[in-house]
């Protein structure tokens, strides 16, 4: 076994779902992109909440959506301000206008950071951290 | 008709500590140090104040208040839990304390350890309205405010061709303006050449991009203006007033328009009330989180329109004997940050003319804004009404 001297690898900060977005991190654990919709008027919310914004409705179900989406804006970390991330700076994320309606943030893989441009096309990966939960990323469409 | 709130209020006391990096004393410490300072200031007795709004989380609680300043009689407690924004927000909660005759002096107080302290990253996990930006954020590596305010500052370069010369501009200009301030942490000068020199924190945020994180104590009275007008100082009305929340508050991404928040409601309505416009103001102390974050005010402000917020603020304008001075004590980027109620304490200053070497010459009417907790945006407008 280890001495005490092995230096303890830094933990990945991990969502904590909540009642509200269990569903959306299950749907990621099985690689289905799940996201609420208001069950009266239709319309898509992120990230979950317990009330319909448009119509006040408090009945809501996840629906798998497209993957696709085009880049809003990034940025490029190389202060990671957490251990974790130490090893993997400087690293891109990007913020997504998803074909689906809304946005998503994660980190945009393959890409040079020159290269980056509004509006470029990308598709959201889902990458298993452990077996509870998997985190999205993106990569060129 | 002439807004009810319009002048009843006013900031009638200001105190300071030292800012410095490293400290022996606890934030409450320092609070409460600033506290005793403002009310000396305003030429009351700590027995005289009947309503506090302490800066949270961090810091003392009302009950650290009554405790320790012997508070006979406190019948205000106030959270106003908005981040950068929290400051300037807690004048129009204090005035409307004051105006409705529920208090008389009103004590609006922070103190902050956050160089000695726990750091940035780790303070904002005790912010509830962080919980969104814990979950889905902190995972994919994104935990601090330049990282969160970095990707609007991005947007606004490529759609409006702002540039990191811009950016340097802000951060040189208030360096030049601290090291006028006998009180500041920053006082050696700064060059646009050691601006574009220093290391990229989150792209397109560099080191001199950023806020300090700093030690000290600020606070400020807020009094009716009728006993504000029998006191020590010259009287500072509050002509206008107002918080303002954006769309997604508690997230930045599912924002319709990262460069439009909270302050572009909370502006024309303190415009409305304090009946001025940006073409009245002399002075204006603009919270600066980090420098983009300036120019994005100054376009919500009214001072130009959006997207021309780079230009505008180019040779010599937002400097001391320029068309619109700004962050005259070095702000949140040179002075010290104390979520900007040094912002508040300065524009009184000037407005005081106590400014010193920093005076704008016949200062009559300023502003004042805070930002923060991912695009609250609060605003407040000065008048020299002695």
């Amino acid at each position: 076994m280890s001495t005490a001297t092995t230096p303890l690898a830094p933990e990945r900060p991990l969502p904590t779902p909540t009642r509200e977005s269990q569903p959306h991190w299950d749907g990621m654990r099985e690689g289905r992109f799940l996201l609420q919709h208001c069950s009266a008027c239709g319309k898509v919310r992120h990230y979950p909440r317990p009330v319909c914004p448009h119509c006040f409705s408090m009945e809501s179900e996840f629906k798998e959506a497209p993957t696709g989406g085009a880049i809003h804006t990034w940025t490029v970390c190389h202060h990671p301000f957490n251990f974790f991330f130490k090893a993997t700076a400087p690293y891109i994320v990007a913020l997504v206008d998803m074909d689906a309606g809304v946005r998503v943030n994660a980190p945009l893989r393959g890409v040079t950071e020159a290269d980056i441009k509004i509006g470029q096309r990308v598709k959201l990966g889902f990458e298993p951290v452990n077996k509870e939960v998997t985190l999205p990323f993106f990569v060129a469409e | 008709m002439v807004h009810p709130l319009r002048e009843k209020a006013a900031v009638s006391g200001i105190g300071e500590t030292a800012y410095t990096r490293g400290t022996h004393k606890s934030a409450l410490a320092l609070q409460l140090e600033a506290s005793l300072a403002a009310i000396a200031d305003a030429g009351l007795s700590p027995r005289d104040i009947d309503g506090v709004v302490p800066y949270f989380p961090g810091g003392g609680i009302a009950e650290d208040f009554i405790a320790n300043l012997g508070l006979p009689d406190l019948k205000l407690s106030l959270f106003v839990p908005m981040g950068g924004a929290t400051c300037v927000a807690a004048i129009q909660s204090a005035a409307m304390a004051v105006a409705s005759g529920v208090c008389n002096h009103v004590l609006i107080a922070v103190g902050r350890t956050g160089y000695s302290g726990a750091r940035v990253s780790t303070r904002l996990q005790q912010f509830p309205q962080f919980a969104l930006a814990a979950e889905f954020e902190a995972p994919i590596g994104i935990f601090a405010p330049a990282q969160l305010y970095a990707p609007g500052a991005r947007r606004h370069m490529e759609l409006y061709g702002t540039t990191e010369r811009h950016f340097a501009e802000i951060a040189v200009v208030t360096r030049q303006h601290a090291i006028l301030n006998g009180n500041v942490v920053m006082n050696k000068p700064l060059t646009v050449e050691e601006h574009h020199a220093s290391r990229m924190i989150s792209d397109p945020f560099r080191l001199f991009d950023c806020s300090l994180e700093s030690d000290g104590g600020a606070a400020i009275i807020v009094s009716r203006s009728d006993q504000a007008r029998d006191l020590k100082k010259p009287l500072i009305t509050i002509m206008g007033v107002a918080e303002g929340h954006p769309e997604s508050p508690a997230s930045i991404a599912q924002r319709p328009d990262l460069l439009e928040f909270g302050l572009a409601k909370s502006a024309p309505r303190a415009y409305e009330m304090a009946g001025v416009g940006p073409k009245d103001i002399d002075v204006a102390e603009i919270y600066d989180c980090f420098t983009f974050t300036v120019i994005n005010q100054l376009e919500l402000l009214g001072f130009c329109k959006k997207g021309e917020g780079g230009p505008f603020i180019m040779d010599g304008r937002i400097a001391l004997g320029g068309e619109l001075p700004i962050n005259t004590h070095g702000g949140l980027l040179s002075q010290g940050h104390v979520v900007g109620l040094n912002h508040v304490i300065e524009l009184t200053r000037q407005l005081r003319r106590e400014a010193g070497k920093a005076q704008v010459k016949d200062a009559e009417v300023g502003l004042v804004t805070g930002y923060g907790d991912m695009g609250d945006g609060s605003i407040a407008i000065l008048r020299r009404a002695a």
